[in-house]
């Protein structure tokens, strides 16, 4: 799913479903769309969940990774002596040779593991490293300016083709009013609360795999690929895991390592990281910059967009993003510049690219409003694109518009006295979905029993209660009738829970299956009852003639005729359940001190479509994570280099700040229901838009711009100094 | 954590007796809020730890009506004890505001006090800084948005203990118990800046306890703390301020203001109390004051914002002691 650079693209599926009518979604749904409990939730609050940290095996040793303290070196000599004889010690192995140079902090370089998670914590203090420390690049700036060392091959930056459309210098004449400037985006980790890592355990030359990923299939292939194992010999399970966000598609080194010291102690391996590994070398979202002019018309039109951006994705990662983004600029020009510096490298986070070039493009839509003496409302609704199945702003945003009370907003600059002024922002997303690609398999046994089996995973957002909705739905069953089997590479074929593609991939698969396994059980019933397979139904716990409901059998009666040979069928996953394409906006009040340059949060409203809502509780809970996740990127998530030695600062939760229960707003989220276009997925969606929403409230509030992120104190009381000072607009 | 031995202290006399005078290779544990965390990170790596849980943990009225707080005494006792809020509101809603309740109900007013600064260059192994041993303060250069606004260094951690800065708003008294006995010390005193003590935060020596805190009897004081945190729970305070008023009729006599967050010690402002003496609580007095605190203050290259929310601190602490409207 994620390609070579972490990444995962967008599907690009049709917008509208239009499938074969025996397996299309019921008219009248009995489960679909309703509110249901996440099936798994007792458990996991109660701790009976167990999550591949949770795993324990007979003989299990830990395993502790050595990495590089430093973010630039040549490694000189790795001595393993002293830490293979130090209590407890089972294996001890160099991860790189000697010369080789590491790129970031955080590098994995050797490793142990031992009896208990302690003693290999302190062997893996043993192992002698020597490095030559070289001078790293520890910034954007630093690497793009002409005396950086040349630390990349082919160059520290990596200028990409420029984009151009129609005539920007007829653009630029036609505007009426200008706005250049500089915008940026931070480097924000993923911040999984189940960190990376798994257990690993050989019986012979097969591998089980307890694996805290978002791809339990694709983790089978990596480990096959790199061990040079079979993939038949790879099992991979999750059964519970605690967030991956766009960084978990992968074993990625951490799980090599805890399989060859896994087969070098010839014992199961523990290997999980910890909070500081975490925000070092598993992933991140690149950061963003861009400086841009634009122009806007007399009337409020966008005429011209030149822009030229840079970001880092870390050591050799790129740093893309969409821009301008939604809005429709009939001249444009950009130029992108991907920026190497020796920090861990970026991986797909939620939405990869969307936040950053919604932010940057909403935040000047506000400027160009305000120069053009437009509302923002208002000037963005002259500027959307035309209406279609996967483009609909124009209808969304008054309906938000009319929930928010956006009449009510103020011009930029809270007129209230006092030091507390509020403001109001909006902004709109986009994203593909859609689904492809799963497989999974149906038992219905002689007692009534039914297994639905699928090698998706459960990523936290209730695919394995979405399983047992269609399943119920397709068979008639109560939910709880449903014995949901997934999160094992054993089980049949779906692919990585990424691009928010898993529900459209796995539930179209699901009910397709469902519907194979009762024709095949209509199809025994059908002689008894004397009916026409065709004409049988399954509702409420029956399989009865659809035109004489009275002829017919329970399900466990029904059931009981198939003697000893379960129906057992294949399914895949077909076009026409599933599209492609959402469209979302969200409007965000906030209260700024301007004494203290504290921002509160204090109310976000959302109306977003997903397609046909599979469980309304849980894609509202979708919605609501990404609100709070856009919150953090707006206000609190910064990776924090050190300018002059490279190394992170805060790789804790201490000074990483992420929201608590009271920095959480009201959030109201408005699902809009598409039966018609079939399922396409929510998890990216809510969380592109909310920290524009959030940056045009500041502003609107302030009546000063902010044009980086995060908007901290510092950042907010310096705009009100500068302005103060002689003005920054 | 690198390992160690265990001693379960049964009295103060048991205590002392564990400890020894090479810094840092015996450590006394409280609630280990800190220092667990401290060796976790392999900052510190002490070969013994003696528990001091066992030490007096009351509350107690003194003879002259203040209050003896025992340094075994949990945060979360301060905060719901039933005279200390009425008589001190300016310690216990600091104590109300520090971490998160598992922290308040396990972390003691000792742990507190004694708490090692949380700079991040000190808190991170790969940094070799001063106040480890090393030669270089990183924040000069480097990311300091979140240290000191005040002191000449050459370390310029802020001190993390909120408490610290309520006791000596409210001339609280440490006892310090030692092997050659028990000492008084002012708690203005008691805290040390990096050129007199860049290894430690304070005077107490490794082989000594700070066993109780005394505060006197309030007497004719309004008070009050102000905090500013970006988050609002569970989140370092940027800036905040202690203030204790003495008041005559509706003016106020003479004044202590104590700011944190913003020096290697809690930083007592003359300039603000000499702006607030004869004066009746206003939003103009308040102001006043908040930015007679921070004038001396000799920010880094990315502080500065400090000095704006410090003076917002003081102002809003001071309009809080006078029932006033904060903002």
């Amino acid at each position: 799913m994620a390609d070579e650079r972490g990444q995962v693209p967008e599907a690009a599926a049709p917008a509208v479903a239009q499938g074969e009518a025996h397996f299309a979604w019921p008219a009248h749904p009995t489960y679909i769309g309703k509110d249901i409990r996440r099936l798994d939730g007792p458990e996991k609050v109660s701790g009976r969940a167990k999550y591949a940290y949770d795993i324990q095996r007979p003989g299990m040793l830990y395993g502790r990774i050595v990495r590089s303290p430093h973010p630039r070196a040549r490694i000189v000599s790795i001595d393993l002596a002293a830490a293979r004889s130090a209590p407890g010690v089972k294996a001890a192995l160099a991860w790189v040779e000697p010369n080789t140079v590491v790129m970031f902090q955080g590098e994995e370089v050797a490793a142990v593991a031992a009896a208990t998670e302690a003693q290999a914590g302190d062997a893996a203090r043993l192992v002698k490293v020597e490095y030559e420390v070289l001078q790293p690049l520890t910034n954007t700036a630093q690497a793009m300016s002409p005396d950086a060392p040349k630390v990349f091959d082919g160059g520290n930056v990596r200028e990409g083709a420029a984009e151009e459309t129609g005539d920007l210098a007829a653009g630029f004449k036609a505007a009426a009013h200008l706005v250049e400037a500089v915008y940026s985006t931070q480097v924000q980790t993923h911040v999984c609360l189940e960190t990376h890592g798994c257990v690993c355990e050989w019986e012979g030359d097969k591998l089980t795999a307890w694996v805290s990923t978002q791809a339990v299939h694709g983790t089978r292939e990596g480990f096959a690929q790199a061990l040079k194992i079979p993939q038949a010999n790879v099992r991979v399970i999750t059964q519970y895991m605690g967030g991956g966000f766009g960084s978990k598609f992968a074993p990625d080194a951490q799980g090599l390592i805890c399989a060859k010291l896994a087969q070098a102690a010839r014992a199961p391996v523990h290997l999980l990281l910890d909070r500081k590994e975490e925000h070092l070398a598993t992933g991140n979202r690149p950061s963003a910059h861009a400086k841009i002019r634009a122009g806007v018309s007399a009337d409020g039109m966008l005429t011209a967009f030149d822009g030229q951006t840079w970001g880092t994705g870390g050591a050799g990662v790129g740093a893309g993003f969409p821009l301008p983004y939604i809005y429709q600029f009939p001249n444009r020009r950009r130029r992108h510049s991907d920026v190497y510096i020796n920090a861990g490298g970026a991986r797909a986070m939620r939405a990869p690219g969307h936040p950053q070039g919604c932010f940057i493009t909403e935040i000047l839509m506000d400027e160009l409003a305000d120069k053009a003496g437009l509302d923002p409302l208002e000037f963005r609704m002259k500027n959307l694109p035309p209406d279609a199945p996967d483009a609909r702003w124009r209808e969304y945003f008054p309906i938000a518009a009319k929930q928010f009370g956006w009449s009510r907003r103020h011009p930029t600059g809270d007129p209230t006295p006092g030091p507390i002024k509020t403001g109001v922002g909006c902004s709109a997303n986009r994203w593909g979905g859609g689904g492809r690609g799963s497989h999974a398999h149906c038992e219905i046994l002689p007692d009534g029993g039914v297994i639905m089996r699928c090698g998706t995973q459960d990523i936290g957002t209730g695919t394995r209660t979405l399983v047992s909705i269609v399943t119920a739905e397709t068979l008639g069953l109560p939910i709880a009738a449903i014995r949901t089997e997934i999160g094992d590479s054993l089980y049949p074929f779906s692919g990585g829970s990424g691009g928010s593609t898993t529900a459209a991939s796995v539930t179209p698969a699901i009910r397709v299956t469902a519907v194979k396994a009762l024709d095949a059980l209509k199809e025994h019933v059908a002689p008894t009852l004397g009916v026409a397979a065709a004409d049988l139904v399954a509702e409420e716990g029956r399989l009865f003639a659809r035109n004489a409901p009275s002829k017919g059998l329970t399900w466990k009666e029904a059931c009981r005729l198939l003697g000893t040979e379960p129906v057992s069928v294949d399914g895949q996953w077909q076009p026409g359940l599933s599209a492609s394409g959402t469209t979302g906006v969200q409007m965000a009040e906030v209260q700024v001190d301007t004494e203290t340059g504290v921002t509160k949060v204090t109310r976000v409203v959302c109306v977003q479509d997903c397609g046909l809502i599979m469980d309304r509780l849980t894609a509202e809970s979708q919605v609501i994570g990404g609100i709070i996740f856009g919150m953090d990127f707006a206000l609190f998530e910064d990776r924090i280099l050190d300018r002059n030695t490279g190394q992170m600062v805060n790789p804790n939760m201490e000074w990483y700040l992420l929201a608590g229960m009271s920095d959480i707003p009201r959030i109201e989220a408005t699902l809009v229901d598409q039966p018609e276009r079939g399922v396409i997925g929510l998890g990216e969606p809510p969380a592109v838009a909310t920290a524009a929403a959030i940056g045009n409230a500041i502003a609107n509030a302030i009546g000063v711009r902010l044009r980086s992120l995060p908007m901290t104190p510092a950042r907010v009381l310096a705009a009100l100094e500068q302005e103060r000072a002689g003005g920054t607009r | 954590m690198k390992a160690f031995s265990y001693v379960d202290a049964r009295s103060e006399k048991d205590a002392l007796a564990s400890l020894g005078t090479e810094r840092n290779r015996i450590l006394a544990i409280g609630g280990g809020m800190d220092l667990l965390g401290l060796m976790k990170d392999y900052i510190v790596t002490p070969e013994r730890l003696v528990n001091v849980k066992t030490l007096d943990a009351t509350i107690a009225r003194t003879p002259d009506g203040g209050m003896r707080i025992g340094s075994a005494v949990k945060l979360i006792d301060i905060v719901e004890h039933a005279g200390m809020g009425q008589m001190y509101p300016a310690l216990v809603e600091l104590a109300d505001q520090i971490g998160t309740p598992q922290i308040r109900h396990a972390g003691t007013v000792g742990g507190n006090l004694n708490q090692r600064p949380r700079c991040w260059y000190f808190r991170n192994e790969e940094f070799h800084c001063l106040k480890k041993g090393g030669a270089t303060c990183f924040s000069v250069n480097g990311e300091n948005q979140f240290h000191a606004i005040f002191g000449d260094g050459p370390c310029h951690i802020v001190h993390p203990s909120s408490l610290a800065v309520a006791c000596v708003a409210y001339g609280a008294t440490f006892r310090i118990a030692g092997p050659s006995g028990v000492r008084d010390v002012d708690a203005g005193q008691y805290f040390q800046m990096p050129d007199h003590n860049l290894y430690g935060e304070n005077v107490l020596q490794p082989n000594e306890l700070l066993t109780h805190v005394t505060l006197p009897a309030p007497g004719q004081v309004k008070s009050a703390s102000y905090e500013v945190r970006f988050k609002q729970a569970h989140d370092w305070p940027l800036a905040f301020a202690s203030v204790v008023l003495a008041m005559q009729g509706d003016t106020i006599h003479s004044a202590r203001v104590v700011m944190g967050a913003v020096a290697p010690v809690p930083w007592r402002s003359h300039e603000a109390e000499q702006a607030l003496a004869g004066r009746t609580i206003s939003e103009e007095t308040a102001d006043r004051a908040g930015q007679a605190a921070v004038r001396p203050a000799k920010p880094m290259s990315g502080n500065a914002y400090k000095m704006r929310v410090a003076r917002t601190a003081v102002a809003r602490a001071i309009l809080k002691a006078g029932g006033l409207k904060t903002a």
